[in-house]
This record gives structure tokens, sequence and C-alpha cells, in this order.
């Protein structure tokens, strides 16, 4: 079963923010929508989790199903230690004993055991970030949406982070849109890669990445390959 | 860091004695007890005054009416804060009436409260128009600066609304809420006393401090006046204490 958005058009007043976009996930698959800022990719991650509706277009293989976030800040709860922050979002559908096995698990996934009884507060914003990552894996979600997660943070600990959630996603492989204007995330990430045009956000090119995640870095050959092809369809359709 | 405190008691204990000193030379320059009571002369007043069978009830009854003012004000402002803060036509609705309140003289308040009710109620209702807008006040600001991302997390994760009033928006307003408590707190025994001085309960701080003045006895006044400070003193303490207990959460 598929995920599938055909068509999607949105309007906020006499913007056109969305414009004829389709795209479709496979099960299990991490798919990346690179564009510019203000392109409309957190307005189509709002249609998607059902915020708020798209004027026209289909979209079809969400219902019924869960949702979890990653957002570009933390969203975390500073009254709560890390295992309550994860707690906040599981309580409401698993059961205590659940839930505490899966707080630990994902706790120690993200290399935080030691911390479980922290506050936000007393914690960095790597390791903030890394709880976030937690409660997004933790929620027994179908779908990931996650909205520029890595943005704004030095180079160094994007790759930490990044490296954290690739072998947290290898072993619990959710459907995830990860939306990012960053050409080297999406290398790293995507298998599939949706370039998205300037506001109104349509789709330019579909780019997939068939490298496995275990081997790429931004020196692979065949990842530098990717690379190239996207910078071409960014190039191409300029000169239109 | 223990340093710091340390020496910021010595620069209060410093400022105590340089006030008892400035009380102590003020009452030698006058030489009059009867306009200014030397500190010694207070204390002595102050130690007859607790020793007096009248003196617990008194204390023990303001200390009941402030307490029951500034509980009723908390939890009618807890909830009529809530629910402007969720609402606006609420808080379009509620706002002349906080306004009124808010902007009427203390003593007019006294002088009707006296007019409508009894004397030992006079002194809650006064406390309650004053402390209340206070605590709404704070409780709705509160609401409406807790975090829109947080709530959107919440929402998102589709946390129930029962829980995310009791571990988002109580946990957000609860700095708001104790800054406003202790705020009103010391505005709380001000006005009871101004309330029992006027509106004369039989047991009260307020009524022992009238009866001292017309007595001409400016000592006891004092003395009277330093309980009504210490109780002011410890329960500013106690919210104060409290305050910080969860400002880390900030």
């Amino acid at each position: 079963m598929a995920f599938i958005l055909s068509n999607i058009n949105k309007k906020f007043g006499d913007l056109y923010v969305l414009k004829d976009l389709s795209m479709s996930l496979e099960e299990h698959q991490l798919i990346c929508i690179l564009g510019p800022s203000g392109c409309g990719k957190t307005t189509l991650l709002n249609i998607i989790s059902g915020v708020f509706p798209a004027d026209q277009g289909e979209i079809a293989g969400f219902e019924g199903k869960t949702i979890s976030y990653l957002f570009q800040e933390t969203r975390l709860l500073c009254w709560k230690t890390v295992q309550e922050n994860i707690d906040f979002v599981l309580k409401d559908r698993l059961s205590k004993s659940q839930r505490t096995e899966i707080i630990a698990r994902y706790v120690d996934m993200v290399g935080l055991r030691d911390f479980k009884n922290y506050y936000p507060d007393q914690l960095s914003g790597g390791m903030k970030q890394r709880v976030a990552i937690a409660r997004a894996f933790a929620y027994p979600a179908d779908i990931l949406l996650m909205d520029e997660p890595f943005k704004g943070l030095d180079l160094q600990l994007k790759t930490a982070l990044m490296q954290a959630f690739i072998s947290l996603w290898l072993m619990d492989k959710r459907s995830a849109f990860f939306v990012t204007h960053d050409i080297d995330e999406a290398l790293l990430l995507g298998e599939k890669i949706y370039v998205l045009t300037e506001r109104p956000g349509a789709v330019k090119g579909i780019i997939s990445n068939d490298v496995p995640h275990q081997e790429r870095n931004l020196q692979n050959e065949n990842i530098r390959q990717v690379e190239q092809e996207i910078y071409q369809l960014l190039t191409d359709s300029g000169r239109e | 860091m223990q340093n710091s405190t340390t020496k910021n008691r010595l620069f209060t204990l410093a400022s105590i004695l340089a006030l008892l000193l400035v009380w102590k030379l003020l009452a030698v320059f006058w030489n009059q007890e009867l306009i200014m009571p030397s500190p010694e002369i207070t204390l002595a007043k102050l130690w007859m005054v607790i020793n007096d069978t009248n003196f617990w009830p008194s204390v023990g009854a303001t200390l009941g009416r402030g307490l029951i003012g500034f509980l009723i004000s908390c939890a009618a402002g807890l909830v009529l804060g809530f629910c402007a803060g969720f609402s606006a036509p609420i808080y379009w609705l509620l706002q002349p009436w906080v306004t009124v309140i808010r902007t009427t003289p203390v003593m007019s308040v006294v002088i009707l409260a006296i007019i409508w009710f009894q004397s030992d109620v006079v002194p809650i209702f006064v406390t309650f128009l004053m402390i209340f807008p206070i605590i709404y006040g704070n409780v709705v600001a509160g609401i409406k600066n807790v975090d829109q991302q947080l709530l959107e997390m919440a929402h998102m994760y589709r946390v129930k609304i029962r829980r995310i009033i009791f571990e988002l928006y109580i946990p957000s307003i609860l700095p708001y809420l104790l800054a406003g408590a202790s705020n009103a707190m010391g505005i709380t025994w001000k006005v009871i006393i101004a309330a029992e001085i006027l509106s004369q309960p039989f047991f009260a701080i307020g009524t022992n401090l009238m009866i001292a003045k017309i007595d001409l006895e400016t000592a006891q006044v004092f003395a009277w006046t330093v309980v009504t400070i210490i109780i002011s003193f410890i329960f500013e303490y106690l919210l104060n204490t409290l305050e910080n207990k969860f400002r880390t959460w900030g």
C-alpha cells in the first residue's frame, strides 16, 4: 500500500502555494522533498497531516494512519524529563508496561540512557534533538513527517544527528517524508528526492538515490552523481 | 555563590540595623513617645501585646480572613482566567468588570462593604476585589503566552485535551500564577488591615490598631504594625520559595 498525493493545489488568499503537485511514497520508504525556502514544503506536510485540507487534489493511503513528527525546534516540555517527554505522547495510546519498555528502548537507541531523568534545560541542543527523534520513533506511527529537523545546526552536530537518525530508521523503517532545503541532507537521507520549484511549489523532477544508507557520504562517487543530477535539474529549469 | 549569598545577607543585616538606628535617632530627636516611640519601648509594648489574651484570637482572625480572601481570589482568578484565556468573547465580556474592580478606590469598596455586609465579612470581600484582578490578569497572560509550537506538537501527536490542559497549560502558567500570587499576598495584608480598621470586627489586628490609636497608645500602634510586617514577611518568604522552585522550569 502506497501513499499517494495527486494534483494538490493550495492557495492562501491570492497566493498560490502549491500547484498541481503529485508524489507517491512506498511503505517503509524515505522520500526527500527538496525545495527553496517558501516553496510550500511545510504547507505540504500540513496537508498530509490533516492540519488543513488541500483546495484541490486527492490524497490517498493516509486514512487511519498515525503520524509522528520531527520539527526544526525540539518542542520538548521543559517541566518534563526526557522519559516523561516521550511518555507525554504515548500515554493515550499504550499501556504502562508497553510505554516503559518502548521509552527505554528508544532512549537507549539515541544514546541517552544516562540522561533519561534529565530535564531538557540540562541537555545540549543536540541531545534535545535526539530526544525529539526518540519521541518521533517511540510513537506508534505509520508515517514520519520531518520538517527541516537539522536546520540551523552546526555541521558536526548535524552529521552526528543524521547518523543517529539513519541508524534508528534502518532498524525501524517508517514511511517518511523529509522536507529540506539542503542538498547534502537530501543526498544523505532520501531514497527518492522530489525537487520542487519555487512558489508555487510543483514537482520539478524526481531523482532516485539507490545508494545504501550505510555507504552514503558526500565523497561517495554515486552520491556525487546524484548530486550532479540534482544540480542539472536546478540549472536546466533556470534557463526556461 | 555561597560567598555572595553570605555577603548579601550581611548587606540585609546592615540595612536592618541602619533602619533601627534611624528610628532610634528620630525617637531621640522628637523625644515624645506619643509621636515617635523608640524601638525599645515598641519592643516592650510588643511583648505586652503578644501576651495579651486578645493577641492570638486577633492574629488568627486576621490570618483567616486574609487566607480566605486570598484563596477565593485565586480560585476565581484561575477559573475565570482560564475561560477568558481560551475564549475571546469571555475575555471581552469580563474586561469592563475587571477594569471597574481594578480601578475602584479601596476606601470606596470598604465603605460600601460596611454598608452591605457584616463586619467580619467586609475585609474578605475587600481583599477579594483587590486581589482577584491581579490573579486573573496573570492567568490570562500565562495562557496567552503558552508556547504555540508545543501546543501544535501536542495536537499533532493527538494528545487528549484533558492532558494538554493539565500537563501543558497548567505547568506553563504556573510561573505567572505564582508571580501574581506572591504580588497579591503582599497586598492582601495591607488591604485586610485597612478594611478591619474601618469595619471593626470583634477580633482583628485592624481593630486593635484602631483602639491603640484612640487610646493615643502610639507604641502599641507600632507594635501591631510590627506584627503585621512579620506576618507579611513570612508569607512573602513562603511564596518566594515556591516561586523559585518552579522558576527553573522557565
